[in-house]
Parts: structure tokens; sequence; C-alpha cells
């Protein structure tokens, strides 16, 4: 059983097709990398998968049929994602963007919720105990009264990734974590999606950084035009011809 | 990762987290208890007791509509659903003698039905097209009221709308006098507030604002967005429909133009104002504005340019409205005491 299969998967613009028919199976456990030149429709595959924008064929977590589901009841399957721009409740605090993410795992009800009983106190603390150990995890412990808007672009890619992993996936689908940071911000990054995958949650990985890629992946999916153009482990992919054709073009091309 | 210590003490003032909660407990008391104090205050004069009314009236709405805006949305259809409030509670007593104790509720319940109806399409526009998709409903709604005149009376009104009266054999109150009234206004609105208020502390406000501050994100963590756009919209309208009801009861006549656009309006200028990010930005502005404006009769025709020079000048000088004035006064002092 796979945690995430997509059967024919494809998805359309209008006359575009942004992904062609694309079948893809990730396992429990895994790092997959997703890579492919821009415009491969990567971030249309996370797209499609997180419920965000329609598409035909197949999505299944762990054999269960989730195509057509909307984003929140994606989340709920146990599927969550990050954006490729930072994304996050940007005049909350951080602790507050994370207990937002905790906010799908623990119990709320409007009724006790207006009335403050017993039960909702002991749900609210339970859930910042819950964000505060998330943050801790990610190394933004000191910073959790931070105004999420205030942090430098490196901490707040790691808040996005902490309201995310809030939910309590089964995979997280990370949209290029390293985009427009430093060598030190990417290496603790690579540290961090490590430790995430230790933690028994897979996750695929978009990413232009192909230090980050060759690095963790467990296997790399690449993507040209919304096809799946080779497929493997990073040693396959490096010797792949297809994969150097479609991101420098081949001799033949060039004359 | 490391962290830098020194960013910490810049976060005492940053929005949406919590500022010291006894202070505002004291400031909410404190004017609790000057509202019960108000009518001996103004040793009960009518007309300032009409005012007290007034602002009530305006608080309520206000507050109600600041709700909608904490889904960052702005709702032009709060009179429209203040309207049904009244209209129902009228109608039942004028045509079929029901006291104001029915028909509030069941005024409650029509707005409430009714803008479960109309926000599952409303609630797939955004921003400035549900604004206007808002406004229309308003319009409809009234329009729909004049329409029916056989009912409604059209564009005349219904007249004769008696207070309701208290019969509990010992206890007897009866609400056409003004002090009553007025008891009567501000415990209701007291308790819209305080509802409002709660709901905006709790888990459901911080899922309104996470849907305002990023509708993108708070999908995809979880929050069904659509859903909480409706009930919090809902809520907003059966507190909009209570206040018309007491609204109704109170001028004892209404005509769909009691509850034209200028209601909405004024209670959304009452927010901008007061200021958008807490409960006590709608009050505070409601109550001042409507202070202003009925200070402002005795310069007669000058009366609404002098109210336009007031509003422009409070958006100008207090961006954020007057809800930032303690955080002002407070880095004033520190300031000071640094330097």
């Amino acid at each position: 059983m796979h945690l995430l299969e997509t059967r024919n998967l494809t998805v359309r613009f209008g006359g575009v097709t942004a992904i062609d028919n694309l079948s893809l199976t990730v396992g429990e456990g895994e790092i997959r990398g997703l890579i492919g030149p821009n415009g491969a429709g990567k971030t249309t595959f996370f797209n499609a998968v997180s419920g965000r924008y329609p598409s035909s064929g197949e999505i299944r977590v762990r054999d269960h049929v989730v195509s057509g589901l909307k984003p929140n009841e994606i989340v709920a399957q146990g599927l969550a994602r990050t954006f490729q721009h930072v994304t996050l409740f940007k005049s909350f605090s951080v602790l507050k963007n994370v207990m937002a993410g905790c906010h799908l795992r623990s119990g709320y009800s409007f009724w006790g919720a207006l009335l403050g009983t017993p039960r909702t106190r002991q749900n609210e603390a339970d859930n910042e105990r819950r964000a505060r150990e998330i943050l801790d995890f990610v190394g933004l412990g000191g910073l959790a009264d931070e105004t999420a808007a205030n942090l430098p672009h490196g901490l707040q890619r790691a808040v996005g990734i902490a309201v995310a992993l809030a939910s309590e996936p089964q995979m997280l689908m990370l949209d290029e974590p390293c985009a427009g940071m430093n060598t030190a911000e990417t290496r603790s990054m690579s540290d961090l999606i490590r430790r995430i995958r230790g933690n028994g949650t897979s996750i695929i990985l978009i990413e232009h950084d192909m230090k980050v890629i060759m690095g963790i992946c467990d296997q790399i999916t690449v993507l040209n035009f919304g096809t799946k153009i080779a497929e493997g482990s990073p040693e396959e992919i490096l010797r792949n011809t297809a994969v150097h054709k479609a991101y420098l073009g081949s001799a033949a091309d060039a004359s | 990762m490391k962290v830098e210590q020194g960013t910490a003490a810049a976060q005492a003032d940053g929005k949406g987290n919590a500022a010291p909660p006894s202070l505002n407990r004291y400031a909410w008391a404190a004017l609790f208890a000057f509202t019960l104090a108000y009518p001996a205050a103004v040793s009960f004069d009518n007309y300032l007791l009409h005012v007290g009314i007034t602002i009530a009236f305006n608080v309520a709405l206000a507050a109600s509509m600041w709700l909608i805006w904490s889904l960052g949305l702005v709702s032009f259809a709060h009179a429209g659903f203040m309207a049904i409030g009244a209209y129902t509670s009228a109608l039942l007593l004028t045509k079929l003698g029901w006291p104001m104790w029915i028909g509030m509720p069941l005024g409650a319940i029509l707005a409430g039905a009714a803008a479960v109806a109309i926000s599952l399409p409303l609630m797939r526009t955004r921003a400035v097209y549900f604004f206007m998709a808002s406004w229309s409903v308003g319009e409809v709604i009234k329009r729909t009221i004049a329409y029916f005149d056989g009912l409604t009376g059209g564009w005349n009104g219904v007249f004769d709308i008696l207070p309701p009266t208290i019969d509990l054999g010992p206890i007897q109150i009866n609400f056409a006098d003004r002090i009553a009234y007025y008891y009567l206004a501000v415990v209701i609105c007291a308790i819209i507030v305080l509802c409002i208020y709660r709901i905006n502390d709790s888990r459901t406000g911080m899922i309104h604002w996470s849907i305002s501050e990023n509708e993108l994100l708070a999908e995809h963590i979880g929050i069904n967005v659509f859903k909480h756009k409706v009930i919090g919209f809902t809520i907003a309208c059966v507190f909009a429909a209570v206040t018309g009801a007491l609204y109704a009861h109170y001028q004892t006549f209404i005509s769909p133009k009691s509850f034209d656009i200028w209601k909405s309006e004024f209670a959304l200028v009452h927010i901008i104002v007061g200021g958008l990010t807490t409960v006590g930005g709608p009050v505070v502005g409601a109550i001042s504005l409507t202070v202003i404006d009925e200070t402002l009769r005795a310069t007669g025709p000058f009366r609404v340019i002098l109210f336009g020079v007031i509003l422009i000048a409070t958006v100008l000088l207090l961006p954020g409205g007057l809800e930032t004035i303690p955080g002002r006064i407070r880095r004033a002092l520190r300031g000071r005491k640094s330097s």
C-alpha cells in the first residue's frame, strides 16, 4: 500500500495541459524529490493533490480515493503542504500561527468556545503546549511571541513548515523550502527535513537547489511539460540523458 | 537554528497578540458601570436618555458588523437584516397582537434563516465583489418589504409599534417609559457585545482572523472557510435583527427608509473610526461618533460638514482608530521615561 498514489492525474487550464496523465507513487517514510525545469508542472501537481485545483484522474492516500475533496478535507486525510511564497498569518505571533495549524487535530466546539467551558480551556492549553513543542522541534522555540511578519525570510519559511506540521500530517509537501536561503539556512533546512522524516512523516519536496535534492532524497521524479520523464535514485537521475536534455537541451537542439 | 533575543523586546505591541487583559477588563467594567449610572447622572433628561438609547443601537449594530469584518468581509446587507428583525416583530404585534418578547426571537430566527440562505451564494464572492453583492442584498430586502404593501404598509411603513410591557403580578414594567427602555436597550446591547467579545476571544475568533489574514493558508491547514464564513455572517445578522426589533419598538414607527444604505454605512464608519482589531473599536467608535453627531445638532446646516471633517481628521491623524489610543499613550510614556 502506497502512502500517496496518483493515477493518470491530469490538470488542464483551458487549452493548456499542465499535468498530463501523471502516475506516481510515494511510499511510507520516503523523501521524494520532485524536480524539473520551470513550468514543468511541479507546483501544479501540489495544487492538484492538495485540492486547490480541480483535476481528473485519481488521487489516493493509503488506497483511499481523495480526488475532488476540498483543501481542508485533504489536510484532514493527512496531506499537508507549504507554499512556494512564504504564506503565513503575518500579523499573528509565531505561536498563534502554529496554534491555528493545531486546530484540525484538537477538539473544538462552537458553543464550548463561546461559553469557555473547562474542556475548552483544557483544549486550548493542550493546543498551546503542542504548538510550543512543534516550535521547539523546528528550532523556533525562542521566537514564539514574535510577530511572524517581523522574522527574517529563512525563519518565516520554518514557521510555514511548523504550521503545516501542526496538522500532524502523514505526508508533507514542501514547495521550494530552500528558495532564497543562504548556505547556512539551507543546511539547517535540509537537516530539519531529515528530522521530520525521522518522526515518520513522508515528504515530497520541490526544490531547485540540486545539492539539497541529491543530498536528502531517496527517490527523485523528474517532470517536464507535465509528464514524468524520469524516476529513480539520485545517482540514476544524475546519469539520465533525458533529464540532461530537459534541463540543458540536446546537441541536436543546439544545431 | 540560532535565535536572536534582541528582537523579543519589540513584540509587546505586535498585532494579534494578547495585550494585558486585566486593564481591558477594568475598562469594560467601568464602561458598563457608567452606562448603568447614566440615567441618574443626566437626571433622567428625556433627550439625553434618547441619545443613550441611540448609542446602544449603534453599538450593537457596529459590533455585529465588526464580527463580519473579523472574517475579512465588509457587509452592507446589515441594515437589511435589521429590517427583517424590525418588521417581523412590528407586524406580529400590529397584525396579531404578539408582544415583542415573541416577535424579537422570531425576527432573529427569520433573519438567521435568511442569512444562511443568502450567504450560500454570497460567500462565493470575495473582497469588493462581496461588498457589492451584500449591498444589493440589503437593497433587495428593503425593496421587497416596500413591495408587499398590503402586509407591510409599503413605503408608508408601520405605525403604532407599541413598546413591550412586563406583567409579573407584583413586578410591572411598561417600557413606554424611557428610563425602562434605556435599561432594556443597554442590557440587550451588552449581551450582544459580550457574545461577540467571547466569540472573538475564543478559537472561533482565531479562525475568523486566520481567514481574514490568509484565506488560502486557512484552507490548507484544515479550516472549513466556507462554513465558518456562513456561521459568522449568520450570527452577526441575527444580532442585527435583534437590534432592529429593539429599534422598531422604540421608534414605534418604521418604514423601509429607516433601513437604507446609510444605516449600514454609519455602522461601517463607526468601526473604522473606532478601530478594526478589537471589539473595543466598534464600541468606542459608535459611542463617540453618536455623541459627536448629537452635539453637532446645534450647528444646524453645518452638522454634516463638521461631521465629515471630524471623520477625515480621525482617519488621517489616528490611523488604526480610537482603539490605538491606549497603546499610543503607553508608548509615549515609555519613550519619555527612557529619554
